[in-house]
C-alpha cells in the first residue's frame, strides 16, 4: 500500500507524531517538539501556573535544556522597574532549570535571533509562546505560536497536542522589483480574501517568484501568516535557505516538500506584477486599500521595524529613498532593526549614517516600536508603519490612526509628510 | 479550577463584531496588571463594557474572535464572562482558552440568532446554542475527547500535573 500524498503540514506532523502513524488534515495527535522558543513570559506566569497546578516549588524540571531557547526580547533593556525585576527572575529560573541557550543582554526580537543564531532548521517542529513564531516557516521549519499554558506542558514533556491543519496553496508569480514587496503581497491578499483567509490552515508558498524572494522577504510573509489566521506558513527549502543557514548551524536536517497530488483546501494565485502599492487602514489588517486611495493623509510618525519588517532589506530601502534628502519637517521617522546582527550589518553598510543624516531616528533593536513602548502616539495623530499590527491603541492612544504599509511606502511617506504613492517621490522604480 | 462542560450556561449577551483582537481583549501593553486590565478590557470597542459587564454574562462575537497575539483572555473570566460563543475563533485564542479552561464555543450562525442584551443558553451536552426568547438555535461544535479532558482537569498545567503524578507513581520520569 502506498502512503497517501501529503502536504507539508501533514508530512511535518506525521514525522513528529508520537505514535508514528501517518496523519491527515483534521486529525488530532500528540507531537514531539524539536525546539521551544520562550520569551519574556518565562518567569512569572509560568511559575504561577506551576504553583496553581500543584507544583509548589515551581516547574520541577525541563524536558531538554538544550532544546529550550529563552530570549528576553520584549522587555530589554528594561523599560521599568517592574520589567527589570521580572528579568532578574527569568535569569534565576533559567539558572535553576539548567537552560543553556539564554539571551537577556542582547536587544533584539526573539524570532530574528532564533534565525540569526540558527536555532531552528528545515523540517523541525518549533513552538513559541508568541504568535509570530510562525515566521520560522521562511526557513522551511514548522514554526507555530502556542499559549503560555501550552508552553508549560512543552517545557515538562517536549510534547504537545495538535490538530493537523488543512493546507492552502499560495502561488506567487511575477518579477521581483528592486525593492521589497513582501508586505504589499500579504496586505493585498488580506484585502482580497479577508484577514482570516488562512484561518487555522497551513500556508504553502510556491510559484515562480518564490526562488527570487530573499530570506528577509520570506520571513515577512511567514510572520504575517498569523495576521491571516494561519497555523504554519512555509516556504520550500532551496539554495537561499541553505546559504542562510551555512555557518549558523551545523546540525543536519531533513527539509519538507509536499508530495505531488497532495490535497489542498484551496489555492490562491497572485501575479505580483499586477499588484498596486497597498496599505491597511486603521484598525485592522484586512482593511486594505490601494495607496492612491489614502494619498494626501498627513502623518506625524513613520516607522520601520518589528518581526515583520525590521530586516536588512527593509532598512536598506529606507536608506536608498532618503539618501541625500530629508525627512519631512515635524515627522518622527523611527527605525528599529530587528536584532543586533541586523543592526551591525546596517551600520557596516553605511545605512545608519545615511538615515541619520536624513533626519531619521535609529533606535535599539527590539519590539518597542511595534508596541506602545517606543514612540507613543497622541490623540488624533497619524502613523504609517511597516510593523505587524494596526489595532486600536497599538501605539498608545485609542484615538490615534495607524496605517500599515511596506517599507518603501513608509519611507516615501516620511519624505513627503503624507501618505503618497512611492512612484510619485522616487523615480525609476 | 475545573470547568464542567456538562453544565448549561445561561446569560445576558454582549455582542461584538468580526476580528476582535487580543489587543482589545487584553491591552496589557498599556495596562500591565490584572486590576487595570479589568477596567479596560474591550473598551476599544465598547467603552461601557468594563463598567457594566456582570458575572454570568455571555460574549457573542463574529468570525475570527481573538485574532492577533498569543495573549490569553483570562481577564474576561476575571470580569465574570461565563462563556464566549463565536462564529469562529482564531486558533491561538482557542488554544489559549482550552489550555486555561476558559469556556469558549464555536457556533457558526450564532450572531444571527441573538441580539445584544438578550439571553442566550449554551447547552454543550446537547450540542446547541439557544435563544429562549425567539426559540432559535444553532449547533455548537464538539471538542474531541482529549480536549474535553483538558477542560475537565481545569487546564493544561493541571493536566500536566496529573500526568506527572501518574508517571511518578509508576516510577517513570528519570530526569530530575
Ligand atoms: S515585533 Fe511586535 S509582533 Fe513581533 S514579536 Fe515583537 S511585539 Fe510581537
Amino acid at each position: 500500500m502506498s502512503a497517501a500524498a501529503q502536504t507539508m503540514a501533514e508530512k511535518l506532523l506525521t514525522r513528529h507524531n508520537l505514535t508514528a502513524k501517518p496523519v491527515r488534515a483534521g486529525d488530532f495527535l500528540e507531537a514531539r517538539i524539536d525546539g521551544a522558543m520562550c520569551h519574556y513570559h518565562a518567569s512569572d506566569p509560568l511559575h504561577e501556573m506551576a504553583v496553581q497546578s500543584g507544583f509548589k516549588e515551581g516547574l520541577p524540571r525541563v524536558w531538554d535544556p538544550d532544546r529550550i531557547f529563552v530570549l528576553v526580547d520584549h522587555h530589554q533593556p528594561a523599560l521599568s522597574q517592574k520589567l527589570a525585576d521580572e528579568n532578574a527572575l527569568i535569569r534565576r529560573e533559567v539558572g535553576r532549570l539548567g537552560i543553556r541557550c539564554f539571551h537577556d543582554a542582547e536587544p533584539g526580537i526573539s524570532h530574528q535571533m532564533m534565525a540569526d543564531y540558527g536555532l531552528m532548521r528545515p523540517g523541525e517542529l518549533v513552538v513559541g509562546n508568541d504568535s509570530h513564531t510562525i515566521s520560522y516557516g521562511a526557513l522551511n521549519a514548522g514554526g507555530t505560536g502556542i499559549s503560555r499554558a501550552d508552553m508549560f506542558y512543552v517545557l515538562l514533556y517536549g510534547e504537545l497536542w495538535f490538530q493537523v491543519p488543512p493546507s492552502i496553496k499560495v502561488v506567487l508569480d511575477g518579477r521581483q522589483p528592486k525593492y521589497p514587496i513582501a508586505k504589499d503581497i500579504i496586505l493585498y491578499l488580506a484585502g482580497q480574501y479577508g484577514d482570516d483567509f488562512a484561518g487555522s490552515m497551513s500556508i504553502e508558498y510556491s510559484g515562480s517568484l518564490v526562488p527570487k524572494l530573499s530570506i528577509d522577504s520570506r520571513m515577512c510573509l511567514s510572520a504575517h501568516g498569523v495576521e491571516v489566521g494561519a497555523k504554519f506558513a512555509m516556504f520550500p527549502e532551496d539554495e537561499k535557505t541553505r546559504a542562510f543557514l551555512r555557518g549558523r548551524t551545523d546540525k543536519s536536517y531533513e527539509p519538507l516538500a509536499p508530495d505531488p497530488g497532495a490535497e489542498y483546501e484551496k489555492e490562491i494565485r497572485l501575479n505580483v506584477d499586477e499588484m498596486p502599492f497597498v496599505v491597511a487602514k486603521p484598525h485592522q489588517f484586512g482593511n486594505v486599500a490601494p495607496v492612491d486611495e489614502v494619498a494626501g493623509t498627513k502623518i506625524h510618525q513613520a516607522q520601520i521595524g518589528s518581526c515583520a519588517n525590521g530586516r536588512y532589506e527593509d532598512i536598506e530601502i529606507a536608506a536608498r529613498v532618503l539618501a541625500g534628502r530629508k525627512v519631512a519637517k515635524g515627522v518622527r521617522f523611527i527605525i528599529s532593526p530587528a536584532s543586533q546582527q541586523v543592526y551591525l550589518r546596517c551600520v557596516k553598510a553605511g545605512l545608519v549614517e545615511t538615515l541619520l543624516e536624513a533626519g531619521a531616528q535609529v533606535v535599539t533593536p527590539g519590539c518597542g516600536v511595534c508596541q506602545p513602548r517606543v514612540g507613543f502616539m497622541s490623540d488624533g495623530e497619524v502613523c504609517i508603519t511597516a510593523t505587524t499590527r494596526n489595532f486600536k491603541g497599538r501605539k498608545g492612544s485609542l484615538n490615534a490612526e495607524i496605517y500599515l504599509g511596506g517599507p518603501l511606502t513608509v519611507a516615501a511617506a516620511a519624505l513627503a509628510g503624507e501618505i503618497v504613492n512611492p512612484r510619485k517621490v522616487i523615480h525609476g522604480l | 479550577m475545573g470547568f464542567d462542560l456538562n453544565r448549561v450556561i445561561r446569560g445576558r449577551v454582549w455582542k461584538f463584531g468580526d476580528s476582535i483582537e487580543t489587543d482589545a481583549i487584553n491591552p496589557y501593553y498599556r495596562y500591565p496588571t490584572m486590576e487595570e486590565l479589568k477596567q479596560h478590557t474591550m473598551e476599544a470597542y465598547r467603552p461601557e463594557f468594563p463598567l457594566q459587564v456582570k458575572s454570568g454574562d455571555i460574549m457573542v462575537a463574529g468570525r475570527n474572535f481573538g485574532c492577533g497575539s498569543s495573549r490569553p483572555g483570562l481577564v474576561l473570566r476575571e470580569v465574570g464572562v461565563a462563556a464566549i460563543v463565536a462564529e469562529s475563533v482564531s486558533r491561538l485564542f482557542l488554544r489559549n482558552s482550552i489550555s486555561r479552561a476558559i469556556p469558549i464555543f464555536v457556533a457558526p450562525g450564532v450572531t444571527g440568532i441573538v441580539e445584544d442584551g438578550e439571553t442566550l443558553e449554551v447547552d454543550y451536552p446537547q450540542g446547541v446554542v439557544h435563544n429562549p426568547a425567539s426559540g432559535k438555535s444553532v449547533t455548537v461544535r464538539k471538542f474531541p475527547p482529549m480536549i474535553e479532558q483538558i477542560f475537565e482537569c481545569g487546564g493544561l498545567p493541571e493536566f500536566a500535573r496529573e500526568r506527572y503524578l501518574r508517571e511518578a507513581a509508576l516510577g517513570k520520569r528519570p530526569k530530575a
